[in-house]
């Protein structure tokens, strides 16, 4: 072997710290194990917060209820999947297709919300009790998003993304809109007002939970960000 | 990909899990081997034989803390190459870059694609190839000298394969303009 090629500071990093290591599974499977992380605390969140479908459920068609909730899962998992393709060096996700699974992800979400309050006015937004109603949504999206979004940024800083932030920001998305696709169903408002500020304002500000994440981890470990 | 590619890549392949199972002759065989287009891959960030080396360091370094992420049997090249890339921007945007350049005359050769050998003297081509922005210099290097395919290039630097083919083109286009502007001027 050509170890006369090797500097031996090198060599004796390498060697003092040699242990076996596992290589990381494929995207694919790591992308399964956070849906399935993020179904088991989506169903816990659902239960703790004692959540029930909305009453127009079935003034909805089908494919607007629980069709647009597949889409949006759907969606979601793939934005998630991307994120984790992206955190492994020399599977970078190029540029436009980041943008195209972006746009796609809050897109989705807004025609969703525009569709639903053309079918059904849902439950009337009371003067006053506007902000008491966005809250309690608002809380709803981000506990329904947080168990996604911490396994996906889990497994993105365990690898080695290079990108972090454009890493976090698909992971951010990803679980966003995974949170959006649970909460379409469950939201009784359709008012568009209600929808736009406080689902839409929580599905951007996930977002850039997800991009400022990965500026944080980028100014850990490689000292810039 | 050719057949001696094909076989190069199989064997970093074989030397990278052995590295990951723990194997300190696998990582000397995966540096010797990736030493050398490395080193090339790095001067064209740095232009500076000496960073490149201590570059190099730094790139075997991260390797090593991110030996986890390579996912066996993907090919090795665009996983190292995206990393050695990644630490050359990190020196770059560090900012001790100018503090540490050479001046021009000591800069080591940047290698010429033998596609462009018939167009002009190695000097000439040297010096128009300094001139190409970074990104198009990058591209050529990867692709023409270093024999990646546009798939391979694309994951490296994290676009398309087709941008990189484009900017690929757009390189070699411009070079051949300069070229003929150059031979223009000399007339």
């Amino acid at each position: 072997m050509n170890t006369e090629l090797l500097p031996e500071s090198l060599r004796e990093t390498i060697s003092n710290d040699l242990a076996p290591v596992r290589p990381l599974p494929p995207a694919w499977i790591r992308t399964l194990y956070a849906v399935a992380v993020a179904a088991a605390g989506l169903a816990m969140v659902v239960a703790a917060f004692k959540l029930s479908l909305r009453p127009d459920m079935e003034q909805l068609p089908m494919w607007l209820s629980w069709g647009c909730t597949a889409l949006q899962l759907i969606v979601g998992v793939v934005l998630v999947g991307m994120a984790l393709r992206e955190a492994v060096p020399g599977s970078g996700v190029p540029a436009g297709a980041v943008t195209l699974a972006v746009s796609t992800g809050v897109l989705m979400q807004i025609l969703v919300g525009v569709a639903t309050w053309m079918h059904s006015p849902g439950m009337p937004l009371i003067k006053g009790h506007g902000l008491k109603a966005g809250v309690t949504c608002s809380t709803h999206d981000l506990a329904l998003a947080l168990p996604a979004l911490a396994i996906t940024l889990w497994l993105v800083f365990r690898a080695l993304p290079l990108r972090p932030s454009i890493a976090g920001l698909l992971g951010g998305t990803g679980a966003a809109v995974t949170a959006d696709a649970i909460n379409h169903v469950l939201c009784p408002m359709s008012d568009l007002r209600h929808v736009l500020v406080w689902h839409t304002g929580m599905l951007f500000g996930l977002m850039l939970v997800g991009w400022f994440a990965g500026k944080l981890w980028e100014r850990k470990r490689f000292g810039q960000g | 990909m050719g057949v001696d590619r094909k076989a190069e890549e199989e064997r970093l392949i074989a030397l990278m899990i052995g590295y990951q199972k723990g194997n300190m002759d696998d990582f000397e065989g995966l540096y010797a081997a990736l030493k050398q287009p490395l080193l090339r891959y790095l001067w064209t960030f740095v232009r500076n034989a000496t960073m490149a080396e201590d570059l190099l360091q730094d790139t075997f370094l991260q390797i090593h803390r991110a030996r986890q992420t390579y996912t066996p049997p993907r090919p090795v090249r665009p996983w190292v190459y995206a990393i050695t890339r990644h630490v050359a921007l990190m020196h770059l945007r560090s900012g001790r870059r100018r503090k540490e350049m050479l001046a021009d005359d000591q800069l080591p050769e940047i290698p010429v694609p033998p596609e462009m050998e018939k167009f002009a003297d190695r000097a000439t081509l040297h010096q128009m190839l300094s001139e190409l922005p970074h990104h198009s210099q990058e591209v050529l290097m990867l692709h023409h000298l270093l024999g990646m395919s546009f798939q391979e290039v694309g994951q490296i630097l994290g676009i398309a394969s087709g941008t990189a083919k484009v900017r690929s083109h757009r390189a070699l286009k411009a070079l051949r303009e300069r070229l003929g502007e150059k031979e223009g001027g000399d007339a």
